[in-house]
Order: C-alpha cells, then sequence, then structure tokens
C-alpha cells in the first residue's frame, strides 16, 4: 500500500518530463571571506537550454529541496540562512535569523505541508510553517553538528540525521533521536530510494557507505566502496531500481546496477576523480550529470560509460538536483 | 607639491615621541587617507575620509558610482559603505545615494564564520535598516523589511555583547581584528539612534579599550592571542593594535599608512578614551600580574559545548610582558599561545619577541571550528593562511602544547602524539635578542632591550636559520618543554650575575612518561607543572574554576557578571551593562 502512495506522489513529476537542473556550487578557486567572488550560488539548467548563474552570487550553498506543492519555489541551505528562492531562481529572501549559520542540508517533509528541516553546524531546525517560525529538532542531539538529513518519503516526521557522531534517526519530527549506525563516524549524505523507501544509504567521511534495509531503523557498512575516503553525493535511478550512483574524493563515479552489492567505477571522459555530485536526469534514462572539482560539469548518456563536458568550466559544484518545472493536472 | 604634503602628513607619525594632542592624531588619520601618495582612483576608505572632511563632494560621488557598479567584500564591503552613507551629510549626488541604495537590494554580503565578521555585518545592516526605516522586503537583499533587518541586527548585536561581558570575547585580544570590534562600536556609538543601543557601544569602547590598554607595552599588544599573522607575530609593532595604540593614548608608532580600521574608527566616534584608560595604558611604573578568561572560537564538532574557556595570564612591567593562555588548540589556524615582549625604543623593524611552539597542522583542528568538505580543509586555508601546513611556522596552538605561567615564569610542556604531522617543537629566537648564549648547564641567556632572558630547553635541539634574521630551535622530541624565567636587566648588575642567579634555581624535570616540571622561580615560587595536570604554585593548584573574567589591578569583572571596574589609583569607573550605566568615582 505504501509503495503505491509513493508511486502515485511522484507520478505527477515523473510524467511531465520537463525538469530544470538546479545546481550549487562556486566558480571560484581559493575564495576567502572579502575576497572578489566571480559567479556563485545557484547555476540552472532548465529543460532543453543553457546553464546560467540564477539570483545573488554566494560562496555558501550546500543543499537544496523544492516544495513539492509549488516546485516553482526551491529552499537553499546557505551560508547566510535558509533561502526562499523563487521566480526562476532570481528573487530570494532568507527565512532565518542570526541564530543559525553555515546550513548544510535541508529537507522538506513530504507528509507534513510547510515543514522544512534544515541541518546546520550548531544542530537542526524545523519550521511547520513554510519557514514564518523556526523550533529546535536537535535538543536530543549531544554533538549537534548535522551535515546531511532527510525526511522519510512515507511518513511525516520520521528524519534520518547524518552528524559526526554517525546516522540517528527521530520518528517524532526530531524531538528524541537514537543511533542507527555509522557510530562515531561523520555523516556526509543520505538518500532514501525512490523505489523501496525501505531502502536508505548514507555515505561518510572515510567509513565508505552504510545502507539500511529497515526502512532507516538500523544502517551497516555496504562493504569497502569509499573506505578511506570520503563520499559525497548518492544518487538513485528514477527509471531503474537497482542502479544507484557514488560520488567521492578519489573514487571518481561508482556505479551499481544491482542495488548495492558490487560496484564499478565509471570515469571514462573525467578529467580527474575527484568528485563532489551525482545526479540522474528523470527526463532521460541513462542520462547522468557528474561534477568535477574545480573543473566543470560533466554529462552521460550512458550511465556513466563515457562522459564529457556539458559547462560550468571552472566550477565547484557540490550538489545537484532536477526540479520538477511544473507538475501535471 | 604632492610629495610635499604626503612628507607633511606622515611627519606626525614619524615621531611619537612628541605624540601631538588626539584631535590632531585622529585628524593625521583622516589626511592620510583624503590625501594618499599614490595616484591611483579612490576607494571607500579615501571617500570616507574625503567626506568628514567636506572636500570633494562631485569626485567622491562619481568614484562611488564606478565602485559600486559591482560591490565585492562581503562585510568588508558593509562597513565602508556604512560610513560613507552616515558621512554623506548631503554632500554626495542623488546619482550616487541612489547606487548605494540600490546596493543593498542588488547585492548580497556573505555574513562570514567568524565574530569580527559578524559584529561588522550586523553593525552595518542595522545602521542600514536605520537609516532607511519603513522599506519593505523587496529593497533589501534579504528579502526582510528594514524593521525586521533592525530587529534581527539589534538582537544579535545585544547577545554579543551580553556573551563578551559574561564569558569573553571568542576572537580575543587579535592584535590585527581587534579594530574592527573598534569601528564597529564606534559607528554604534555614533550614528545609532536608540539611546540603549548608543549608550552600550559607547560602554563597549571602554571596554574594548580597557582589554587592550592593560596588555600592551608601549602600545605594543603582548600575547597570547586569538589570532595573529606570520609578520606580526615576530615584528610585533607591524599590524593594526600599533595605530589603536598611537591614536588613543599616543603610544608607540603607528603604521604608515595607518591600517584602515583606524580610520573608520575616527571617522565615526572617534571617541576618546577617558583619563582613568590613559592611565592604564601608560602606567609601568610597578610589575603586575594581569588575568582575563575569554572563550575559544565556536567548536561545531568535536566537544559537547560550543565554548570552552581560555584562561590567561599576563605579566606587565616597564621592561618587558609576559604573556601565555593555558595551551591547546583554543583557535583555529592562527592562535599565539605565550610569549615574552620586550620594550624598544623604537619597535619598527625589531622582532622583539621570543617564545615556542608546537607547529600543528591537522583537519580534526580544521574540523572542530569549520565546515569545509575534509578534501579541500587543509588547501583552502593554506590559500590564505599560507604557513598553516609548513613545519616551520611560528603561528598556532597545538593539542600537545600545555602552559603554565607565574608571575614572568613560563613553563611549556609538549607530549605530541605520535604520528603527529609535525613531532617538534619551533623556537623564534629574534635576530634582535643580544648576548646570547648557550651555558654549559643547557640554559640559553639573551637579552632582549632591557628584559633578560633565561630559557632551558628539556631536550637536544639544533638551529636553523629565519630568513630575514633570527634563529629557529628546532627540538625533533615527543616529550619535550622549555622553562623560561626573564628578569629586568636593573635586578642585575649584568649578564653574569642573571646566570649565576638562574643556576642556582632548583629545577629539576622527567619527561617519561609525561613530562614533569618543578621550579624555584625567579620570584621565589616553586612551580610544580605536569603535563595534562593543574599546576601549582608553592603547593596551591591553579584555580581555574574562579579565574575572573578581568582581574588584576587595573581590571576587574567576575564571570557572568557583566560589569567590568576599572582602577587607577583612586580612580574608578564601572561599567555595568545589565543597567547600561557608567559610573565614575575617585
Amino acid at each position: 500500500m505504501g509503495r503505491w502512495l509513493l508511486v502515485l506522489a511522484i507520478l505527477p513529476f515523473a510524467l511531465s518530463a520537463q525538469y530544470t537542473l538546479y545546481t550549487c556550487g562556486a566558480s571560484s578557486k581559493d575564495y576567502v571571506v572579502g575576497a572578489k567572488l566571480p559567479a556563485s550560488g545557484i547555476f540552472l539548467k532548465p529543460a532543453g537550454g543553457e546553464w546560467r548563474h540564477a539570483g545573488f552570487n554566494h560562496p555558501f550553498i550546500t543543499a537544496f529541496d523544492f516544495d513539492p506543492r509549488d516546485p516553482s519555489v526551491v529552499y537553499a541551505a546557505a551560508g547566510n540562512g535558509l533561502l526562499r528562492i523563487f521566480a526562476g531562481g532570481e528573487r530570494w529572501k532568507i527565512l532565518t535569523g542570526s541564530d543559525s549559520t553555515e546550513l548544510l542540508d535541508v529537507a522538506l517533509d513530504r507528509n507534513a505541508p510547510g515543514t522544512i528541516y534544515f541541518g546546520h553546524t550548531h544542530g537542526i531546525q524545523v519550521s511547520h510553517d513554510s519557514g514564518a517560525t523556526w523550533h529546535d529538532a536537535a535538543s536530543g542531539l549531544r554533538r549537534k553538528y548535522t551535515a546531511a538529513l532527510r525526511v522519510d518519503s512515507r511518513r511525516a516526521g520520521f528524519l534520518v540525521a547524518g552528524t559526526e557522531q554517525g546516522i540517528l534517526r527521530s520518528e517524532d519530527g526530531g524531538t528524541s533521536w537514537r543511533l542507527a549506525g555509522a557510530a562515531g563516524i561523520q555523516v556526509l549524505h543520505i538518500e532514501q530510494s525512490p523505489h523501496d523507501p525501505c531502502y536508505w544509504l548514507a555515505s561518510t567521511e572515510g567509513g565508505g557507505l552504510f545502507d539500511s534495509t529497515d526502512c532507516g531503523v538500523s544502517f551497516e557498512s555496504n562493504g569497502n566502496l569509499g573506505v578511506g575516503r570520503n563520499l559525497y553525493d548518492i544518487a538513485f535511478d528514477p527509471a531503474s531500481p537497482n542502479r544507484i550512483a557514488v560520488a567521492g574524493w578519489g573514487v571518481g563515479v561508482a556505479f551499481t546496477e544491482d542495488r548495492g552489492k558490487t560496484w564499478q567505477p565509471r570515469n571514462a571522459g573525467l578529467p580527474a576523480t575527484n568528485i563532489w555530485s551525482v545526479v540522474f536526469d528523470p527526463a532521460q534514462p541513462g542520462r547522468v550529470y557528474t561534477s568535477v572539482h574545480e573543473d566543470a560539469i560533466y554529462v552521460s548518456a550512458d550511465n556513466g560509460r563515457t562522459w564529457s563536458k556539458d559547462g560550468l568550466a571552472g566550477s565547484s559544484i557540490f550538489r545537484m538536483k532536477f526540479v520538477p518545472e511544473a507538475p501535471r493536472q | 607639491m604632492t610629495r610635499l604634503r604626503w612628507l607633511c602628513l606622515l611627519l606626525p607619525l614619524s615621531l611619537p615621541a612628541q605624540a601631538p594632542p588626539f584631535v590632531q592624531r585622529v585628524r593625521s588619520v583622516v589626511e592620510a587617507y583624503a590625501h594618499p601618495a599614490g595616484s591611483g582612483p579612490l576607494g571607500y576608505a579615501n571617500i570616507a575620509a574625503k567626506l568628514w572632511l567636506h572636500e570633494d563632494p562631485a569626485l567622491c560621488s562619481r568614484r562611488l558610482e564606478e565602485l559600486l557598479d559591482a560591490p565585492t567584500g562581503d562585510m568588508f564591503w558593509m562597513y565602508p559603505i556604512s560610513a560613507i552613507a552616515y558621512l554623506d551629510r548631503g554632500q554626495l549626488t542623488d546619482s550616487a545615494r541612489r547606487a548605494f541604495r540600490d546596493s543593498f537590494r542588488t547585492y548580497m554580503p556573505y555574513r562570514g564564520d567568524t565574530e569580527n565578521h559578524w559584529v561588522m555585518y550586523y553593525t552595518s545592516l542595522y545602521l542600514m535598516a536605520q537609516l532607511w526605516p519603513d522599506q519593505d522586503g523587496d529593497q533589501w537583499y534579504t528579502g526582510k523589511s528594514s524593521a525586521e533587518n533592525m530587529r534581527e541586527a539589534a538582537g544579535w548585536l545585544e547577545s554579543w555583547v551580553r556573551l563578551t561581558t559574561t564569558r569573553g570575547q571568542g576572537e580575543y585580544d587579535s592584535p590585527n581584528y581587534m579594530g574592527l570590534y573598534f569601528l564597529s562600536m564606534s559607528y554604534l556609538s555614533a550614528w545609532a539612534r536608540d539611546p540603549a543601543m548608543q549608550k552600550r557601544a559607547t560602554m563597549m569602547l571602554d571596554y574594548l579599550t580597557a582589554d587592550y590598554a592593560a596588555e600592551e607595552l608601549d602600545g605594543v599588544y603582548a600575547g597570547a592571542h586569538s589570532r595573529v599573522y606570520d609578520r606580526e607575530v615576530l615584528e610585533k609593532w607591524n599590524v593594526a593594535s600599533s595605530d589603536f595604540g598611537w591614536v588613543l593614548f599616543g603610544l608607540g608608532h603607528p603604521l604608515s599608512p595607518p591600517a584602515n580600521p583606524i580610520l573608520f574608527y575616527v571617522v565615526a566616534s572617534a571617541y576618546q578614551p577617558p583619563e582613568i584608560l590613559q592611565r592604564i595604558s601608560t602606567d609601568r611604573s610597578q610589575p603586575y600580574t594581569h588575568y582575563e578568561r575569554k572563550r575559544t572560537r565556536n567548536r561545531w564538532r568535536f566537544f559537547d559545548e560550543l565554548h570552552g574557556p581560555v584562561y590567561k595570564t599576563t605579566y606587565v612591567r616597564r621592561e618587558y610582558a609576559v604573556s601565555s593562555d593555558q595551551g591547546g588548540t583554543l583557535q583555529p589556524i592562527q592562535e599565539h599561545s605565550w610569549d615574552v615582549t620586550w620594550s624598544v625604543p623604537d619597535p619598527r623593524g625589531v622582532e622583539n619577541t621570543l617564545f615556542t611552539l608546537n607547529p600543528h597542522s591537522s583537519l580534526h583542528e580544521l574540523e572542530t571550528y569549520f565546515t569545509f568538505p575534509p578534501d579541500i580543509g587543509i588547501s583552502g586555508v593554506v590559500s590564505s593562511k599560507k604557513s598553516y601546513d609548513s613545519p616551520d611556522k611560528f603561528v598556532g596552538g597545538s593539542p600537545y602544547e600545555k602552559i603554565f605561567q607565574d608571575q614572568d615564569t613560563i613553563v611549556a610542556l609538549y607530549d605530541i602524539a605520535p604520528g603527529a604531522r609535525f613531532p617538534h617543537i619551533n623556537g623564534f629566537f629574534s635576530k634582535d635578542l643580544a648576548e646570547v648564549s648557550e651555558d654549559p648547564s643547557g640554559w640559553i641567556f639573551a637579552r632582549g632591550g632591557d628584559a633578560l632572558i633565561a630559557c632551558r630547553p628539556l631536550q637536544p635541539y639544533t638551529w636553523k636559520p629565519i630568513e630575514g634574521g633570527g634563529r629557529r630551535l628546532f627540538s625533533p622530541y615527543l616529550k619535550n618543554g622549555i622553562v623560561v624565567q626573564v628578569a629586568a636587566r636593573s635586578e642585575f648588575a649584568d649578564m653574569p650575575a642573571f646566570r649565576g642567579a638562574i643556576l642556582a634555581l632548583p629545577l629539576e624535570f622527567q619527561l617519561e612518561p609525561t613530562p614533569s616540571v618543578r621550579f624555584h622561580s625567579l620570584r621565589g615560587r616553586i612551580l610544580e607543572f605536569t603535563y595534562g595536570e593543574t599546576p601549582s604554585a608553592d603547593g596551591a593548584p591553579l584555580d581555574y574554576a574562579h579565574w575572573p573574567l578581568f582581574g588584576g589591578p587595573f581590571l576587574e569583572a567576575p564571570v557572568d557578571s557583566e560589569i567590568l571596574i576599572l582602577k587607577y589609583g583612586s580612580m574608578r569607573r564601572t561599567l555595568d551593562f545589565r543597567r547600561l550605566t557608567v559610573t565614575d568615582a575617585r
């Protein structure tokens, strides 16, 4: 029943076949605060369009999510706070105040309209009114730093957070937390499978990949992929339940075709294997984008077997996400 | 003519012995920026200086519009442009005024990640929201209305003052960055219309000035510091704090030309410290020990508490100062944990300091305080702080260094973890030391100005040359330490007499399993210190639990009190930040 609900939930977007690729990052090397900043922040590639810089210059945007009720509204985790971005990326509003700095991840609760969570240097905050007011959702965490955060796509208030203490889970909107795995390892990213909501992956700093097959209750090591290195991104192929890509530093882009049992590096055509992000194009099965540190965004039409340069030369793009341009009615 | 004019301007800056009155010192700083020596285009600081002098408004307007065509610099842009907005006073063209108003809609400065960034950011946002009230969010880069911006800025500024007056600054005693706090409070003191904000800021000027005045020597800021750069940690005069020593108190020598924080300080309030601070800053007739408690920078990871305590001890007398914190990585990258600073008649070009450190570089340190992705943490820091990952560096704290200071005695112990990136200690021995001798006893004797210095490294060492002069003591042992005893030249007939006195002092130490020292100091105290344990003097453990926010003959403030008492003779000034009152008594 739950799986059917999920399929029904994503169906309008999948059928629309019109997505904008949102990315965030910097196009300058060695920026320090106060220095001249070339175009940085949000870069967009609309369906069938070209890359463009959108809105303000900002050196520190790490992640975004979109409002499922209105995908033209995107929320970005930024140095200056949580940003609401709209009007094609051109208009921004900082939704948070001086109590939140250097935001690291953001996730909207698909089952609780208006509910936004973000992870930052000093914990997790939640808003239940689309960002008008904020409340602490990390009082139960001994160590606050939260680099990754996801809300279960099936149930409101079910959270999985990546902290310096490992993967933690809350079933009450952040009121209480318990360890779910990767104890003592800094978690860098978390994703939930769109095909099987009980399957989760978490990437870590030095500890490799961790997976959960029990709906995020517990996470176990997935094997040796990325152990001793840092894995920054995870992407599930919306077109194929068993295909997943992982990006990492010195790892490049690794693909699995059997849902994590085996992994193969696919870096042909990439100039280096220092990779920040990877994402599947939901509108074009087989097309994948990845970002190489201080180089460019690359695209593959064959699920990563070959890559070619796509754009944003000189950039370091930390995160990419396809956002539906308009839900089909 | 231009060169002659510039020489005339610099003349008062180069004659500190005849320091002109405060108003003239202020004027000379403004003149240095209003009429710069170079022929390049005006910058924001030049425009601010000219507007202060009511000079060349048409030129200022034109140039301002050019600069605002592509704003850059984040909060380092906000503070100059905010000052210009308030110095305008009807001088700028409407077009220029529109340009800077529009820039706060079209340019989003980064708020930054450091205490000074936030003070500048919120001070500027507060003042600009005050200048343009009743505007909606469409007119601001924040997307928030003037009232929302002002409320947020005021809230942060009030919380910063509260935290500073209860637990101390996090970016404490930085000779480089102190000016940014001074200028921010100067702005609010001059331009905030809310009487409470204006009063609070003016009181903070006294507070910040007192913090500096008790620990400077002829205007030179003695260590320990939260943040310093490679040059100024050696040539201690060569940093922005010297501008403040000169302008505020007529001490020492300003930079030439002065760094821009003093310019923006004087074009706002140009607040002249009260007499009691002038006395505190200049009276070195009696040796004294001054205590401060500060706090660490925000520790995002690896600690349960956001801020840890910093315990500072500073011994000051006419000839020298000795200052330290307790050791450890209290700040990332640029911490300076202890030094001896000696007085010299003219410190320009002089490296009047001595210290040791374990050069430490680690991702763990950076991740404690920053959010960098791990793979670009160290390289990102090295791009702007070149020496961070150098084994030869002279800047930075170490988790493997613990320090005990009692008056003018320092015991620094090192217990470096196997596998540490740089398993040695560096000691800075200046080109400006005189009478340096390596005694068969193991002590090194030297004289810096009128300070006699005895150092006892606890492990063998070699000397390595330093580019530009001086020598680096290099001691590649994990278990290590140094004992330093300083005295005034006037206390002894000559260096041999000092040597004899030092050699007569009982010193016992062991390095295994843990470095430990028992030393009978020149001041008659028995000092005992084992790495990682609480040190003791004459059997009494150091009382960290009751360490004052400020303590000593000149300043008094209990932790959490929000009250600072300035003391000089029978003079008293009490700053009560809870009630926002200043009470003077004699």
